[in-house]
């Protein structure tokens, strides 16, 4: 354990990178991620690594296509409209099998929208921004301390399963201040010799692509990537529960919304209702077991987000009618606050009849 | 009597996959004698790109990564500067069409320039997008006919083509800038002369070193081979000429 220091999440997304051995960092300058690349500027020229102040972040992201093709440990970082700058390259990445890690602090949108944090882009990480069938690892942090751990974690997830994994903040968490310690990396380093390209010096020359023109071997492709995906589904989904042991009112929130889901949970509880917070950490996969089984004891689950119902969709497929479901959203944070919080809520509670029920 | 040597780069049982009377053969085949002549094979990595230049990394035997179109400088700027962080010996060098360089990739590539990227880059300038059959292109001259510009390039309404050699020399990044052609065996030869040096200027640290090879493609030309050589010979190296246009160590 190291001592504690005040950071801000988009610093300490940058310090992680660094304690874990990432090596090359492309990026261009949007708020509100730009700390990550003006940060690792002068680290990493410094330490004679690789830095390049891209022309673009389609620049940005074929750079660290590359790089990672070296078997380099490599991160780029971007915000909401330009991350759709770099759906192109993931599409590859997915099908070339190369594990970059890519930060999105979001901003609101669509379009330009504005630097208001925002979670719009749930969909475009989850889902997919990208051609064709793939699947992104998504990791998503609540608060600084965690901003460090995942990006830990995304390194290591990244190179054990040779896929892009998105490390999907707010912009909140990301101007966000709060004290951090740094523990050692505990997650194993991950050998890539069997695949990387560095020169086919004594051994048989290697060659990474995602073209194919047999249609039978890209059939086979995707079949293997999607069984490397089943793999990740079984094993690599995470979560936080807080109070559902007895909970008849589930919560489902991500990143910064989660922590003022935790207080409606507070708020409700010392009114007598049994409400309790699910959140996701990874949003691909997404946690669908475990949500499933907590639907089964509850009456009403309410997801908060920062968009118009995005993990929704994430939320309704798991939960499959096993009880009700009601959404509250705003699309630009302004973060909403407790009481805009509570007195949405408490228009769902008494529509709902649960309260009446329950408590 | 030795007559004929596959270079050593070239893949064993290869066969080419190009159109008959493509120039992309004979381009494959000259870096992969440059290769073997500057014995780089072991220590390099291609990128290929999108487009008729993409099947590079079924001939050639050295690591290889296809970038998505356009895209190439910039996997090679990333390849590169992760091979320097890591302290390993590497050469780097992109393969594209025109359209993959000067137009989609045109950021990407005159960024690379600028910035010097110690990368070597060639480009098949055959006028038109080939493996799509034969569209408009940055480098379709004026008047030609291709399949979206039925009526011929007009300057008022399709614009103008790209110089790309002369365009890439006015960079302070670049090394080397020149355009050759490979329409008879004097051209080939001095071709294969201006590869090997873009990529000993690499090998020295010199920055970004550019090749832009004036290329045959009869199938979208409707010529056939021989035609198609006179019209390069005769016609496009009258509007894209021959020559080196920026040389550092010759300044």
């Amino acid at each position: 354990m190291s001592e504690k220091t005040l950071l801000k999440g988009n610093i300490a997304i940058a310090q992680a990178a660094l304690k874990c051995g990432c090596s090359c960092y492309f990026g261009y300058p949007i708020t509100p991620q730009t700390e990550i690349g003006e940060y690792l500027s002068l680290k990493m020229q410094e330490s004679g690594l690789g830095y390049v102040c891209a022309e673009s972040e389609i620049g940005a992201i074929n750079m660290a296509l590359g790089a990672s093709s070296t078997g380099a440990k490599v991160m780029a970082s971007s915000s909401s409209c330009a991350v759709s700058l770099m759906q192109e390259a993931l599409s590859y990445a997915c099908s070339d099998e190369l594990p970059i890690v890519l930060v999105n602090v979001m901003r609101a949108g669509p379009g330009q929208g504005y630097i208001y944090p925002s979670q719009g882009d749930y969909n475009q990480s989850v889902t997919g921004g990208g051609n064709g069938d793939y699947r992104i690892i998504v990791l998503s942090p609540s608060n600084v301390q965690e901003c460090i751990d995942l990006t830990y974690r995304a390194f290591y997830l990244a190179r054990k399963y040779r896929n892009p994994v998105i490390i999907l903040l707010d912009g909140l968490l990301g101007q966000m201040s709060e004290a951090v310690e740094f523990d050692d990396n505990k997650y194993d380093e991950i050998n890539c010799s069997n695949w990387t390209l560095e020169g086919a010096k004594n051994r048989p020359s290697r060659k990474i692509h995602s073209l194919e023109p047999s249609s039978n071997k890209l059939n086979n492709h995707i079949k293997k990537m999607f069984e490397k995906y089943s793999i990740i589904k079984e094993k690599e989904a995470d979560w936080e529960e807080y109070l559902t042991d007895d909970a008849n009112i589930i919560v489902t929130a991500f990143s910064t919304m989660s922590r003022q889901a935790k207080a409606l949970c507070n708020y409700y509880r010392r009114k007598g209702l049994k409400m309790g917070l699910f959140r996701p950490k990874t949003l691909w996969p997404f946690p669908q077991k475990r949500l499933a089984e907590l639907s089964k004891k509850a009456d009403l689950i309410i997801d908060i987000e920062m968009n118009m119902g995005q993990m929704l969709k994430d939320v309704e497929l798991s939960v499959l009618g096993n009880s009700k479901i009601e959404f509250i959203g705003k699309p630009v944070g302004d973060f909403m606050k407790i009481d805009e919080l509570v007195s949405r809520t408490d228009e769902i509670l008494r529509r709902t009849d649960v309260s009446l029920s329950h408590s | 009597m030795l007559v004929y040597r596959t270079p050593k780069t070239i893949k064993e049982n290869s066969t080419f996959t190009f159109c008959p009377g493509c120039d992309h053969g004979i381009a494959v085949k000259l870096v992969a004698n440059v290769l073997d002549e500057l014995n780089l094979r072991d220590e390099t990595i291609a990128v290929a790109s999108s487009g008729c230049s993409v099947f590079l990394y079924n001939f050639l035997d050295v690591d290889c990564i296809e970038a998505p179109h356009g895209r190439a400088c910039a996997v090679a700027t990333g390849i590169k500067r992760a091979m320097r962080a890591q302290k390993k010996e590497n050469f780097v060098f992109t393969y594209q069409g025109d359209g993959d360089f000067a137009s989609i990739g045109l950021g990407e590539s005159l960024h690379s320039a600028l910035r010097g990227e110690n990368i070597t880059a060639i480009c098949i300038n055959n006028t038109n997008y080939g493996m799509t059959g034969g569209q408009l292109g940055p480098t379709t001259v004026l008047g030609q006919v291709t399949t979206t510009s039925p009526l011929g390039r007009n300057k008022e309404y399709h614009g103008f083509p790209i110089k790309t050699a002369e365009h890439i020399a006015l960079s302070d990044g670049t090394s080397f800038s020149a355009r050759v052609a490979l329409y008879d065996i004097k051209n080939i030869m001095n071709a294969k002369k201006i590869i090997k040096k873009a990529f000993e200027y690499q090998k020295k640290g010199l920055g970004f070193a550019f090749v832009e090879i004036l290329s045959s493609c009869p199938t979208n030309w409707k010529l056939t081979p021989v035609e198609s050589h006179n019209k390069i010979k005769n016609e496009l190296t009258k509007i894209y000429p021959l020559g080196i246009f920026k040389d550092v160590l010759n300044e």
